[in-house]
């Protein structure tokens, strides 16, 4: 039967993420007249519940800046500044308002709509340096939000044929069809082995058609009804000690190559893999982007089926400190130009921290993304600059799991949703067509020598004295 | 030339935010020496009684002020007054509408008068786009002619075609369409008798058009969008600019979007649509699909309306040049290019940011390839899309653009703040973007009107100004005109 996939997502709201951007301060020229109660319609002032001719402390984290309160007071007695613990949070790349977002979209699984025209900068680094296109160009079949139902989000993760020359020795390759172009990763920070942590986000791949990796030796015994949907990852350098049972029962195992190995090191512990699950998608986890071409003996020989590259939490590649979006492209290209691109998937990981990041990353020539420490801020994480489980401000140790699967749910569902409003903005009716699709979007430093380099160059001109 | 009087606007509100605060500690005894030597009307003391207030602290100058000979700070016989920044303004703003740009934009609607250069009233903090330009001046002005400078034309001509009526505004802008439901009804009248003043235009969006709105339909533009909200055949013979709006800015290839909360009866029964539903117009228009279809839309339009001039509204893809000719070619008058970073009453946050470019690059795009088709003095290129100063006009002006269109910055000297929250609930607190029948009296369409104008005025003496001093006469001389500008690299 038919099935439209369909992510639930309903409302768990976590204590801990109820931090304001601002803070409303009430000095003591208040005259308690209760003005700003009939001004504010966000219910900040309150009278106070034990003391009826008073004022209570206002209630920041519901104030939505709009200063109504302070302009209106009599006395001048309110004022607004910048929430500390606010602009505290996260650090550079993880800023506080792509925190504050997730856990918006966490808590109640929406698109974040707002008035008003965008009120950010013109440009950041990174993501922040490319536009994604509309089309205004139309075709019939387009009905901008109400077709959003038709847009298929599912991508085949794996190997696919690139063209058929034998129909009678015709054998279908390995792969797999997510419904989201999302997978998750449970190894995040220092909370690795906590339970709790890895049961949440192992549970909702299950639920969303995806996969979680897993680092072979977090596993445990609760999570075998979710084995199917369990991306199991191992160290190349650990391979020949261990004990490779479980291999037997997943359907994807991601080996991670350490900065130096040699190819006959990877062709044997391929080997070994394949001689104990012959069905599994296998996938290989680059972190040095640098040695290529092993890489490309392995997919010629159909080793391997995936590639996945790991930078870190900031998108940067841990080699040469380069930025995903660019070495996914160069790889992509690399792919394009050898013409394997079509046979293999090609997946990122590391820095996917909104929503328009992954459309973005696929644009660059990826097939889908793995998000990583976004799940963790979903279920209430800071992100401090040093990560001590015992002195969590969220207690993430006792976090409930179904609070956590909920939270990482709606997330999820509200990043799809934004997927299909990308999508459904481009005329583009499946996320498969969107794969390296750089024509439909605007790279910052193309579009400005395009458009001003003609008035730089007479400033460059002038400087030169001319 | 019409009269257009400029009266003092005072803020609606009670107390006025600023950039300094100042501090009194309890060394002050209370001389009120300060309150003689402050010319700003910082400090007050009452005859009779002993006390030293600060009464409007948003007044001072700050630093600015030390070189002046009415410095408090350092003529305070103890040394009690302290100047600092005030931690509220930190709160005020973002990156494109910083808050020296919205303070300076409430001075403007106030006084009608160029702000005096305290506060930065030029550039924004986007750090791209047009906040990398600045003019070149370099002293082309003739001093002599000093008195020429209220002589500068600053109008445009909105129909650039040899058929059909001539319209000119005397100012290189008007309104962006802003529907009833998004905004309030008051707002509009506002808005339209702003535009009534200064002969400009003014848009209603596609929420319908208003009957209030009657007494100024010279000055009206009326919207045909995918939702054909409120659109009548006796709209449309009423009007002498209709606009077609084949998608906005800020969410571009969506359709527009009014949440549930904010159509209550009277705007659901403008709409011709259920009250308390939200709605969402389809994007595209479901009988276009070619420029022939293009200009089958355009026929059925001058067939009711013989008269009108016709406006283009598209948003800025990659392909937008390509649209542009296009729709000259479907017999357009005016093609009017939204940009990414254009204001909304309600939007995904993912497609304010990341769908389409930013107008500034549009505009280069489109007016260069116009050139190159050889088509561009039979239209009107209209840009809008973060328009947010009388400098940002002249940049878009410089680039290519015949002239601008207008939403946010009125909205601004209306007393918005740019919180963000138009889009749901009872709408905007401050009473502008909201359909709340309490929170909607704020505003008086009278004193609104007079912001606004206000406003204007100031833009226009800031163009004859910056005209002046790169010794052009007219607005149109500037069209196109790069070689005034020059790009901040901040590195």
């Amino acid at each position: 039967m038919y099935e439209r996939y369909h992510i639930e997502t309903s409302l768990v709201e976590l204590p801990s993420t109820k931090i304001g951007k601002f803070k409303i301060i009430r000095d003591d020229k208040c005259l308690n007249c209760g003005r700003c109660i009939n001004i504010c319609i966000y219910n900040v002032h309150e009278r106070d519940l034990n003391d009826s001719r008073k004022m209570a402390e206002p209630i920041s984290h519901l104030c939505k800046n709009c200063f109504s309160c302070i302009q209106n007071c009599p006395q001048q007695a309110l004022q607004m500044v910048k929430n500390r613990e606010f602009e505290n949070l996260g650090n550079k790349y993880w800023t506080p308002s792509i925190i504050y977002t997730i856990w918006n979209e966490a808590e109640d699984g929406k698109i974040p709509v707002y008035g008003a025209g965008y009120q950010g900068p013109f440009k950041g680094s990174g993501f922040d340096e490319i536009w994604t296109d509309m089309s205004e160009i139309v075709r019939p079949t387009r009905d901008g939000i109400h077709g959003r139902e038709y847009i298929a989000t599912a991508v085949d993760i794996g190997r696919k044929l690139s063209r058929l020359s034998d129909f009678k020795k015709f054998t279908l390759p390995n792969f797999h069809e997510i419904q989201i172009p999302m997978l998750l990763d449970t190894s995040l920070l220092s909370l690795k082995s906590l339970k709790n942590i890895i049961l949440s986000i192992v549970k909702a791949a299950h639920q969303l058609k995806t996969f979680a990796f897993l680092e072979i030796e977090n596993y445990f015994e609760e999570l075998r009804p979710y084995l199917k949907s369990i991306a199991l990852r191992l160290h190349l350098n650990k391979i020949f000690k261990m004990d490779l049972e479980l291999l037997k029962e997943v359907k994807f195992i991601e080996i991670i190559l350490p900065l130096k190995f040699s190819n006959l090191q990877l062709e044997k512990a391929l080997k070994k893999i394949k001689k104990e699950n012959q069905e599994a998608l296998i996938s290989l986890g680059i972190i040095n982007p640098s040695h290529s071409e092993e890489i490309f003996k392995q997919f010629q020989e159909a080793r391997a089926d995936i590639l996945s590259f790991h930078a870190n939490n900031c998108g940067k590649s841990f080699q040469g400190n380069i930025f995903i979006s660019k070495l996914i492209r160069q790889i992509h290209l690399d792919f394009v130009k050898r013409r394997m691109r079509d046979e293999i998937t090609i997946i990122g990981k590391g820095g996917i921290a909104a929503a328009e990041h992954v459309p973005k990353l696929i644009i660059c020539g990826a097939d889908a993304v793995v998000l990583d420490l976004s799940l963790l801020v979903a279920m209430g994480c800071r992100i401090c600059e040093i990560c001590r489980i015992e002195y969590c401000p969220a207690e993430l140790k006792k976090l409930d799991p179904n609070i956590g699967f909920q939270r990482i749910i709606n997330m999820i569902g509200a990043w799809r949703d934004q997927l299909l409003e990308i999508l459904s903005a481009m005329g583009i009716k499946d996320v498969r067509r969107l794969r390296g699709e750089v024509g439909r979007a605007m790279f910052y430093e193309e579009i400005e020598k395009e458009s001003f380099g003609f008035i730089f160059n007479k400033n460059s001109l002038q400087n030169e004295g001319y | 030339m019409r009269d257009i009087e400029i009266k003092y606007c005072p803020s609606r509100f009670r107390s006025k935010i600023g950039k300094y605060r100042i501090l009194l500690n309890s060394k002050c005894f209370h001389c009120g020496l300060c309150v003689e030597i402050c010319s700003y009307g910082v400090f007050e003391r009452i005859e009779g009684f002993n006390y030293v207030s600060i009464i409007n602290s948003s007044n001072c100058m700050g630093p600015n002020c030390e070189k002046g000979p009415f410095y408090c700070t350092t003529k305070c016989p103890v040394n009690a007054i302290k100047i600092e920044i005030d931690p509220q303004w930190e709160t005020l703003g973002d990156f494109r509408w910083t808050p020296d740009l919205i303070l300076t934009t409430w001075q403007q609607a106030e006084t009608g008068e160029i702000p005096d250069g305290n506060l930065e009233y030029k550039r924004g903090a986007s750090e791209g786009g047009f906040d990398n330009f600045d003019f070149d001046i370099n002293n082309r002005h003739n001093r002599e002619q000093l008195e020429e400078m209220d002589k500068i034309d600053t109008s445009i001509s909105l129909n650039r075609r040899s058929e059909g009526i001539k319209i000119k505004i005397p100012i290189p802008w008007y309104g962006a369409g802003m529907s009833f439901g998004s905004i309030s009804l008051p707002t509009m009248l506002s808005r339209a008798m702003a535009a009534k003043a200064w002969g400009t235009f003014v848009s209603t969006g596609e929420g319908g058009y208003p009957d209030e709105l009657i007494p100024f339909s010279n000055h009206i533009i009326t919207q045909i969008a995918t939702g054909l909200f409120g659109v009548r055949e006796e709209t449309i013979k009423r009007t002498p600019i209709i606009e077609f709006k084949y998608a906005q800015g800020a969410k571009p290839g969506l359709g527009g979007h009014l949440l549930g909360d904010k159509n209550t009866p009277i705007v659901a029964k403008m709409r011709e649509a259920v009250p308390w539903t939200s709605l969402f117009s389809p994007f595209p228009f479901h009988s276009v699909y070619s420029v022939e279809d293009h200009k089958k839309h355009i026929d059925w339009v001058k067939t009711i309306n013989p008269n009108a001039l016709i406006s283009v509204k598209v948003s800025t893809p990659v392909d937008v040049d390509m649209v542009a000719v296009g729709s000259y070619y479907a017999g357009a008058n005016i093609i009017h290019l939204d940009g990414g970073y254009g204001g909304t009453g309600a939007a995904p946050e993912i497609a304010k940011k990341n769908i389409a470019m930013p107008i500034e690059y549009a505009i280069t795009k489109v007016h260069r390839f116009l050139i190159k088709e050889g088509v561009r003095d039979e239209i009107v290129l209209m840009v809008s899309g973060g328009i947010r100063t009388a400098y940002d006009i002249a940049k878009s002006i410089a680039h290519g653009a015949d002239g601008v269109i207008i939403g946010t910055a009125e909205l601004v000297a209306l007393g918005c703040v740019r919180c963000g929250n138009c889009e749901s609930g009872r709408g905007c607190p401050r009473g502008i973007a909201t359909t709340d029948p309490e929170l909607e009296k704020q505003i008086n369409p009278h004193w609104g009107a007079q912001r606004i104008i206000n406003l204007y005025a100031s833009w226009q003496k800031q163009l004859k100004l910056l005209l002046f001093q790169l010794g052009l006469k007219s607005i149109n001389e500037l069209r196109g005109r790069t070689d005034f500008l020059r790009y901040i690299d901040e590195k």
